[in-house]
């Protein structure tokens, strides 16, 4: 297979926004392109995980420059996951705003912002190189912006500049350290780095401050998926944002943020160790990983803790959603940290962590799109002109009431597996000796009660109960409800044909541990 | 001695920065995250070093090679600074919106007057 299968879904989704910019005076014809563009990268993305599938590993060297020199772009079985992803929530979503954006809308270059999106978010899953990284990550956000302030009125404008802001002066610390990297690593291709850090006397590089530069970056990776303490831009950007565009922003975008830690992380920076004599703190072990491990457990039971409880006195669906996105994304760090502090555990904890960010971004992006029909057919998501919407709309609130399962955790949901897997991390790693299970095992618990207690009072006040004027005389398009169901069937799906998605979950987590296989790919005859 | 000007210079525009981004009026906030990406791109090009000569190729290979500055990094400053201008661009088009919208560039105020969604 030519290596070239590499760039085929980045390609898919820059003609599809090129060719959605040049149609926008033809509405029409601008949905079928935008609509099989969506199409031909699920396409492009199943070509691609089947290639990967049987080399395992995938390496384009754009214009045949040699890394570390070119620009490297690499596939491997944790970039098509993460792909799989994003393919199947922006086809849901795709078709959704097909349907719910209106025509001026789609003038203003809805759909070739969306797919640019796409394209920045299928970069930053396939470069093997920190630069390009923050270069895709731009891309990105570029696009996320004008989204985010789409329908500009005073609510939006104010949590785009909020959002604005904020990644601005992430993209300026992001920057700030990929030149410290440079210039103590010597390199800025990930497998490069990999290779100068686990032989540091070799290259002459000093591990501690590249650990500080580390530790900046992750701020950066932070925000970008919205951990406490960098969640407060969360909440308002995705009410301000329209519904499928939360439900990308939520389901993939986020999740750019966990890739890089897991590839960054896991893959690059777990080479190095610290020098024996430097001990920190509160820190036990010399390895990099060990120093991150602590630190992505206390964000991630505060993202629990605080996503949890700001969900539950939200007044509108809309803020449920996100605050429970703060929550979630805890969910998929929890089994992260565990992974970083006990080595014995490290692939199950990422592939726990893999398996929740899918059910996340499959039942999150659904339930913002469950929102986004409500919204179109009432005008509002507040909970106080809600009420009945059950007896109204069965169809959509079953759809509704499967996402709001496969977050608590139910089978045979997507769910049940994510969360199984966060605790049968937890209790494997408290098995071999891991300090602090048993406080992951109780934060866990704890988390999925504060889940039940937000999502029974959203169904509580929105689906049953009376119903309202509003509810009793909205008409729901059938074409939006049909989006949410069939991505509420794919929940189930996952649940119920579970074995070949924890095989690809394996396989990624396989994949971002197994560092001497992506240094050789990368740089052959270069691994030490 | 010109790495420790540098170095003192890129501080005070750092803490310039952050002292604009803490203000209440909007455009003084992007004026400082547009000082402080713009000091972050200086930093950059000091990444690279700054004994040697400039990076040019002339006709055949200079006769030192390692006096040569790093030009890697100059090439990831222009591409910073091409991103860092559509980012201006569009944070000054999203205050004057802000502006038009809420009739008021004053963050204080800003956060009294925003309405439901």
């Amino acid at each position: 297979m030519a290596p070239q299968v590499v760039i085929a879904p980045l390609l898919i989704a820059l003609v599809t926004a090129i060719l959605s910019l040049l149609l926008r005076r033809f509405p029409r014809a601008q949905r079928a392109v935008s609509l099989t563009g969506a199409l031909a990268y699920l396409g492009g993305v199943a070509w691609l995980a089947t290639a990967v599938a049987r080399e395992s590993i995938l390496v384009y060297q754009v214009s045949a420059w040699q890394a570390p020199l070119g620009i490297t772009l690499v596939a491997d079985a944790l970039s098509t996951f993460m792909l799989g992803l994003t393919a199947v929530v922006s086809l849901a979503a795709v078709v959704f705003s097909a349907r719910y954006m209106s025509e001026y809308g789609q003038q203003l270059s809805y759909h070739a912002l969306y797919h640019l999106l796409v394209v920045g978010v299928t970069g930053s899953f396939l470069t093997g190189d920190i630069f390009n990284l923050f270069v895709w990550f731009e891309v990105m956000l570029l696009s996320s912006y004008v989204l985010v302030v789409f329908y500009s009125g005073p609510e939006h404008t104010r949590a785009a500049l909020q959002y604005t802001v904020l990644n601005l002066l992430g993209s300026a610390v992001m920057l700030l350290a990929i030149g410290g990297l440079y210039s103590t690593t010597g390199t800025l291709n990930m497998a490069d780095m990999a290779r100068r850090l686990a032989n540091p006397a070799e290259f002459g590089i000093d591990p501690v401050p590249v650990l500080g530069i580390a530790a900046i970056l992750f701020a950066v990776f932070a925000l970008k998926a919205g951990i406490v303490p960098f969640q407060f831009w969360v909440p308002a950007a995705y009410r301000a944002a329209p519904a499928p565009v939360s439900a990308m922003l939520a389901g993939v975008t986020k999740k750019v943020g966990i890739y890089a830690i897991v590839r960054l992380y896991f893959t690059v920076f777990a080479a190095a160790s610290l020098p024996a004599g430097l001990s920190l703190p509160g820190f036990a072990g010399d390895s990099f990983l060990a120093f991150f491990g602590p630190i992505l457990f206390v964000m991630a039971a505060a993202s629990i803790v605080l996503g949890g409880v700001g969900a539950v006195s939200r007044v509108d669906l809309d803020g449920v959603l996100a605050y429970s996105s703060i929550g979630q994304i805890g969910f998929v760090v929890l089994p992260l940290a565990i992974a970083a502090t006990v080595p014995g555990v490290r692939e199950l904890g990422i592939a726990a962590a893999l398996i929740y960010a899918l059910n996340h971004g499959l039942a999150k992006a659904m339930l913002f799109l469950a929102s986004g029909t409500i919204r179109e057919a009432i005008g509002t998501v507040r909970f106080e002109y809600l009420g009945g919407l059950a007896r109204r709309t069965p169809v959509l609130s079953v759809g509704f009431f499967l996402g709001a399962l496969a977050l608590v955790g139910i089978p045979p949901l997507s769910g049940f597996f994510g969360k199984l897997l966060v605790f049968r991390t937890a209790a494997d790693a408290g098995a071999v000796g891991g300090q602090g299970a048993t406080l992951a095992l109780a934060l866990a618990l704890g988390g999925a009660i504060l889940t039940v207690a937000y999502f029974s009072r959203a169904w509580n006040e929105g689906f049953w109960g009376t119903q309202s004027e509003a509810v009793r005389t909205a008409t729901y398009s059938p074409t939006l409800v049909a989006v949410v169901i069939s991505l509420a069937a794919t929940l189930v799906i996952v649940g119920v044909g579970f074995d070949p998605v924890m095989r690809a979950a394996r396989a990624a987590a396989g994949a971002a541990v197994d560092r001497g296989t992506y240094v050789e790919s990368v740089l052959p005859g270069g691994s030490p | 001695m010109t790495q420790f000007v540098l170095a003192g210079v890129l501080g005070l525009l750092f803490a310039f920065g952050t002292f604009l981004v803490l203000r209440r009026d909007i455009v003084r906030v992007v004026w400082g995250v547009t000082i402080i990406a713009q000091s972050a791109n200086v930093y950059l090009v000091t990444m690279g070093g700054l004994a040697g000569t400039v990076p040019i190729v002339g006709h055949g290979p200079p006769a030192d090679p390692s006096s040569v500055t790093d030009p890697l990094v100059q090439a990831l400053v222009l591409t910073a600074i091409v991103i860092g201008f559509g980012t201006t661009a569009f944070a000054l088009v999203l205050t004057y919106r802000v502006y038009e919208e809420h009739g008021t560039i004053d963050l204080d105020e800003l956060g009294e007057t925003g309405g439901e969604v």
